[in-house]
């Protein structure tokens, strides 16, 4: 019974087994490179650790994303699992049966991602052997372990992200939980706040140390400036959203809904938020260390050494992008009935859908801004010890392309399923 | 001219051959309090959202606070019922998440008219003091009051109410049709409520009996026990 409670909306899913079939899709890749790589003996070079660290980047990105839409997709629910509680389940069995889910979720979507990833990590290889960057003789294989440690990946992933999600809900007494299912919390967050602070204050502190070290260690210890960085501003996506959204008030009365629904929904919205920084993030880096170095050496990486830079990244970025569209669209699924409300209460079309976009520009702008800063804190040091300057260095039109480029993906997570929902008359949507 | 609702031989027609309104004539005149009854089915609310532009009916022509909206476009319609019509639903419909102040104020946001203060209206449904609450927090008697608090906030015409007791207990229920009553008799507002509770009708000044579509009885609202006496006729034929 509980178990079709939770299967009454099989769309709210979509998310998780999307970006379970990516994780699943990039582990394999990064295995097929590793057994690929050690087949063909390279022995020692930098090539032979790419398979690797791709790999271990690709689990590390699977735990933070899987683990943030499986966690919205079961927030969505909270309301089923208050209801499930009031007929008598236990918090027991409330747990059991979400983790039952999450397995569920897990088990097509990973079967789906492998042969993705058997595919691209052919293409991938290919593209290093086209480019140079590894022997042309360097047969693709693939390696033993992939189908068991990608089941492990996403149904471990899967599992931790709607177990973290279920403990409230499924704790609460239900007469709480109905409640508390209709309102969202507000105004907590000791926890989380005040860890996000000092993660991002770790993650400063780092980087200010190791712009004095020597080259070698500073991008070795870049890592972890960039791991602090990223799960703060995560932790800390409610409260950036939030101010964020104190800009947007002065934008006059559209603005000022904005910001207020915004504000409501902040703690949702941060599930897009964080993978959104992250994509941000990594692609800044990535690029703004290729031009700063070729603006300021005046010669340009090697074709080789930039195509497997960017082809990794690329890869991360897009799993982070598609997670964070994902979350939307689970975010505005959830919010269809109270668009209609605003048509009811005398928006127009227009007036309802520009209500929609101003969110969506609070929620692009934090996101740049935070991938920024992200971006900035790790790449500054690295590009102080190893080219002695401060100044990072971006042709315009990169910058113009890359805002737009985030923007069109919050606008499709957002817009796109408003304005397809306002089409239908209010009515019938909200009765 | 000076009625506020005016519906002249409107037909509502779904797709697959139902027939939800044949031919109903109803004009309201400012100011009045007009009630809807009728058994499930008999079309009362198709034609509470005929009348209030929201839903189209496939005959007959409809006037909403003067104006023709038989074919009126869209986003014509919407600024119309924004800036003149007041709506209170079975289900409330208001937006949990936000506050009770942001609630009420949604119509003047989205661009209606300023014509009354939040603090005001919120006073008149007996809710000062309670504008920082999240609606999500309310009781259903609260939170209609603040459906009813939005539907005043522009000074409308008009306010359609949709069962609006519906969910709400005998003594709440009074208190919500108490103030539609109040709306009426002081500021002049004309109301079209639909209901199935013969109590709730008794608080009108006039009672249209639906059956199966068609208006079957026009006349002055008696008390309540009448109300159900002729309800009982009614249903009794159509059943």
């Amino acid at each position: 019974m509980i178990r079709q409670a939770l299967r009454a909306n099989p769309w709210a899913f979509l998310g998780p087994a999307a970006t379970q079939a990516l994780a699943a899709a990039l582990v394999t890749t990064g295995l097929c490179l590793v057994a690929s790589f050690d087949g063909a003996r390279l022995g020692d070079s930098d090539v032979a650790d790419i398979g690797l660290i791709f790999t271990i980047s690709s689990v590390y990105l699977a735990v933070l994303i899987v683990g943030v839409t499986m966690g919205t997709a079961i927030a969505g629910q909270a309301r089923d699992i208050a209801l499930t509680r009031t007929v008598g389940a236990t918090p027991g069995r409330v747990r059991r049966a979400i983790a039952a889910q999450a397995v569920l979720v897990a088990l097509p979507a990973t079967a789906f991602g492998i042969p993705l990833g058997l595919l691209a990590g052919q293409a991938w290889l290919h593209g290093l052997a086209g480019s140079g960057v590894v022997p042309a003789g360097v047969a693709f294989r693939v390696h033993g372990g992939t189908v068991p440690i990608a089941y492990a990946v996403t149904v471990g992933t899967s599992l931790l992200g709607a177990m973290a999600a279920a403990i409230r809900p499924s704790r609460l007494r239900p007469a709480v939980a109905l409640t508390e299912a209709a309102v969202p919390r507000r105004g907590t967050g000791r926890v989380r706040t005040p860890l996000g602070l000092l993660l991002v204050a770790g993650g400063v502190a780092l980087a200010v140390v190791i712009s004095d070290l020597d080259a070698a260690t500073a991008d070795q210890a870049g890592l972890f400036v960039m791991l602090a960085m990223c799960v703060g501003t995560g932790l800390l996506g409610p409260v950036l959203l939030r101010a964020a959204a104190l800009v947007a008030r002065r934008l006059g009365p559209i603005g000022t809904l904005a910001a207020d629904s915004v504000t409501a929904h902040a703690r949702s919205l941060s599930g897009a938020l964080v993978p959104l920084t992250l994509a941000v993030a990594f692609a800044a880096f990535t690029i703004v260390r290729g031009t700063t170095v070729a603006h300021v050496t005046g010669v340009a990486t090697p074709s080789a050494d930039r195509w497997l830079e960017y082809s990794g990244t690329g890869a991360y970025t897009a799993f982070a992008a598609i997670a964070a569209v994902n979350t939307l669209l689970t975010v505005m699924h959830a919010r269809r009935r109270d668009l209609a409300v605003m048509r009811l209460a005398g928006g127009t079309r227009g007036r309802t859908l520009a209500v929609v976009v101003c969110e969506a520009l609070i929620v692009t702008s934090t996101a740049l801004a935070a991938g920024a800063v992200v971006a900035a804190t790790t790449l500054l040091p690295l590009l102080h010890t190893a080219l002695g300057t401060w100044r990072p260095w971006l042709p315009v039109s990169w910058l113009v392309a890359g805002v737009t480029a985030a923007a069109a993906l919050v606008f499709a997570g957002m817009v796109a399923p408003a304005a397809a929902g306002l089409r239908r008359p209010p009515i019938e949507v909200a009765g | 001219m000076d009625f506020v609702i005016s519906l002249d031989a409107v037909s509502r027609r779904y797709p697959r051959g139902v027939c939800a309104l044949r031919d109903v004539s109803l004009d309201v005149p400012a100011g009045q309090f007009a009630a809807v009854m009728g058994a499930t089915g008999s079309g009362k609310s198709t034609l509470l959202h005929c009348a209030a532009g929201l839903d189209r009916p496939t005959g007959g022509r409809v006037r909403l606070a003067g104006q023709d909206i038989t074919r009126m476009r869209e986003a014509r319609l919407t600024r119309l019922r924004r800036d003149r019509a007041g709506f209170v639903f079975q289900s409330y419909n208001l937006l949990s998440e936000l506050t009770v102040r942001q609630n009420v104020a949604l119509p003047v946001r989205l661009g209606g008219p300023r014509a009354r203060t939040v603090d005001e209206v919120l006073g008149q449904v007996g809710l000062g003091g309670l504008g920082e609450r999240p609606v999500g927090e309310l009781s259903g008697g609260q939170r209609q009051r603040v459906a009813v608090a939005r539907a005043l906030v522009t000074a409308p015409a008009v306010i359609f109410a949709d069962e609006p007791t519906g969910a709400l207990d005998p003594a709440t229920g009074s208190q919500i049709l108490g103030l539609l009553r109040t709306a009426a008799d002081r500021d002049g507002v004309t109301v079209l409520m639909v209901t199935h509770d013969p109590a709730a009708a008794a608080w009108s000044d006039r009672l249209v009996l639906l059956r199966e579509g068609a208006v079957a009885d026009d006349r002055a609202a008696p008390g309540a026990a009448e109300i159900a006496e002729r309800l009982r006729g009614v249903s009794a034929v159509a059943a």
